[in-house]
């Protein structure tokens, strides 16, 4: 059994970590009893909590306001930017590889990279706003609620380009060139072609793209966590990263893992849409 | 969508010229991070702005070797430690896996599937405690294979999903034909088979490398000592104490690319390909 080795390796690894961060999110774990065999039950206690907890409810509507508008602004920058490369000129393979790039970094680096051009004083961002006009005064990016989640979906919308691209890329060499030859004999002009042909066929990478695109954003960790660490007073706190807060830095490691149920639940039940999608094009 | 249609000379260069203006927009940020950490710390608040050095300040790189306190060398040094453990962990076992799926049925094969494809999308909050207690309870918290081990449960899933399919596409014939020559099913496998599908093991190979390198929540989370922590965590802790020492912080995360720059250079097709077959993000 050639596949037994890295199944057991997963049971171990991380079939064994969710199922023991259920048991957790029914007990009632923090420093103390962390390491005692025996840990005090705590039932529904920790979800009951939870959702009276204004930080939870602000960090799940933050969570989805930020993959909202991280998907919606990524997926039209990506579409654009993969019809305008599957167009025959010379630079259009190497640009569109470079381009690449952000998707590959490592985010702590990109996360710095953001906080770097959003900076108050230091910010490239505030220059050019000045220069053109636009603002009279410094904005403090970064730490002023509104605009503080603002520089965050920036940034991730700048790692999600790449993504959408590429794939969108793929989905349009598959559509037969036939077809767009015949519609021109038909006389379809591009406006009609784009709508009667190129969209109705690229459906099935378009709702790979959506639902996967929403999985990865929805779970965004180390970008906020780098860039405000769900600050200021709150306001960027993601269900992933105030999951981590109150675990690692309160230990509450029970309501922590509550959190990070609640998340997973979310996640499964969009992912069982992608499940859905590869099955029927199988 | 016209790709064998010639674009006349004049409409070539305009469209040349747009894609290189849109990688510049694009990249900015990557460029500026790196003019940044070759700029004294006076020049980098200097208004305007200067978009290349007029002094080259190359200590920011040379005080990290010196003084012991944040050596991003070292820490580079066990980035890369945990990364090829990881990677290495993730290829053995994903390989024998991805061939058993793709050869042989089995009950509970689909499951075995389903349960891969899940794991990808996984938050990391999910697994951060349940991991934390185990590994403690392994004592193997606070070394690095704490974090090998939990990085490489990124790599596994997204190896075997890719593997899979490479292997389904190798005709049968050619195994039955090593068998005829002497062969039996194992060296047929190792000596035929792990060859053919080389370039589906390296993407493998640097998807899991690039996910292992851009890991932060493992590496801050199960390595407490800074000396033994990855990069990425040393960037953080930095940005934490040094929040404004823009040069230093950027010659950090220039060193930080650099590995992710060499994998973009010489493997550039294995990237896009990996990222189209398995369209996958940790």
């Amino acid at each position: 059994m050639y596949a037994l080795p890295a199944f057991l390796y997963m049971l171990v690894f991380v079939g064994y970590p969710i199922f023991s961060n259920l048991v957790l999110s029914f007990q009632d774990v923090t420093m103390k009893t962390l390491l005692l065999p025996k840990k005090p039950f705590a039932g529904f206690e920790n979800y009951i909590e939870i959702f009276h907890d204004k930080v939870f409810v602000s960090s799940l509507t933050n969570t989805l306001i930020f993959t909202v508008s991280c998907l919606v602004v990524q997926f039209l920058i990506g579409f654009l930017l993969a019809l305008f490369f599957n167009r025959n000129f010379k630079f259009a393979k190497p640009v569109r590889g470079l381009l690449m790039m952000p998707w590959m970094i490592p985010i702590t680096v990109t996360a710095l990279m953001f906080k770097f051009v959003f900076g108050t004083d230091v910010g490239i961002l505030n220059y050019i706003l000045r220069s053109i006009g636009l603002i009279k005064e410094n904005i403090e990016w970064l730490t002023t609620p509104g605009t503080a989640m603002f520089a965050i979906v920036v940034a991730n919308i700048w790692i999600g380009i790449p993504f959408n691209m590429i794939l969108i890329s793929t989905g349009l060499t598959t559509i037969p060139r036939e077809l767009y030859e015949s519609a021109s004999i038909d006389g379809a002009n591009k406006v009609q072609t784009f709508f009667r042909i190129t969209l109705p066929l690229l459906k099935p990478t378009i709702e790979s793209v959506l639902i996967l695109g929403f999985i990865y954003t929805f779970k965004v960790y180390d970008l906020v966590y780098v860039m405000t660490s769900g600050g200021p007073v709150n306001s960027t706190h993601m269900l992933s990263t105030y999951s981590y807060k109150l675990s690692f830095e309160m230990f509450k490691y029970s309501k922590g893992a509550a959190v990070a149920n609640v998340l997973l639940a979310i996640l499964l039940i969009v992912g069982t849409f992608y499940i859905r999608a590869t099955r029927e094009e199988e | 969508m016209d790709q064998e249609k010639r674009l006349s000379k004049g409409k070539n260069i305009c469209l040349c010229i747009i894609s290189v203006l849109i990688m510049c927009v694009l990249l900015f940020p990557i460029y500026w991070i790196f003019v940044t950490s070759l700029k004294t710390e006076q020049e980098i608040f200097q208004i305007p702005p200067t978009f290349w050095p007029k002094m080259l300040n190359l200590k920011s790189y040379a005080a990290q070797v010196e003084n012991g306190d944040f050596n991003m060398f070292q820490s580079f040094a066990n980035s890369f430690v945990i990364s090829a453990g990881a990677t290495l962990i993730a290829v053995v076992l994903a390989v024998p896996a991805s061939y058993g799926i793709a050869r042989y049925r089995f009950k509970g094969k689909k499951l075995m599937l389903l349960g891969f494809l899940v794991t990808q999308m996984l938050p990391v909050a999910v697994l951060l405690t349940p991991m934390f207690i185990m590994f403690r309870n392994m004592h193997i918290y606070n070394t690095p294979w704490a974090a090998m081990l939990a990085d490489a449960t990124i790599g596994i899933p997204f190896s075997v999903l890719i593997l899979k399919n490479y292997f389904a596409s190798i005709p049968n014939e050619l195994e039955e034909a090593a068998c005829i020559d002497g062969c039996n099913r194992f060296s047929a496998f190792v000596r035929v088979l792990i060859p053919i599908a080389r370039p589906g093991v390296m993407v493998c190979a640097i998807f899991s490398f690039l996910y292992a390198w851009g890991d932060l929540a493992y590496g801050m989370t199960f390595i407490i000592d800074q000396q033994k922590r990855p990069i990425t965590a040393g960037i953080f802790n930095f940005m934490g104490q040094y929040g404004t020492k823009w040069s230093y912080l950027t010659a950090f995360a220039v060193v930080t690319m650099i590995p992710v720059a060499l994998i973009f250079i010489f493997m550039q097709k294995y990237i896009i390909s990996g990222m189209t077959s398995g369209a996958v993000k940790g």
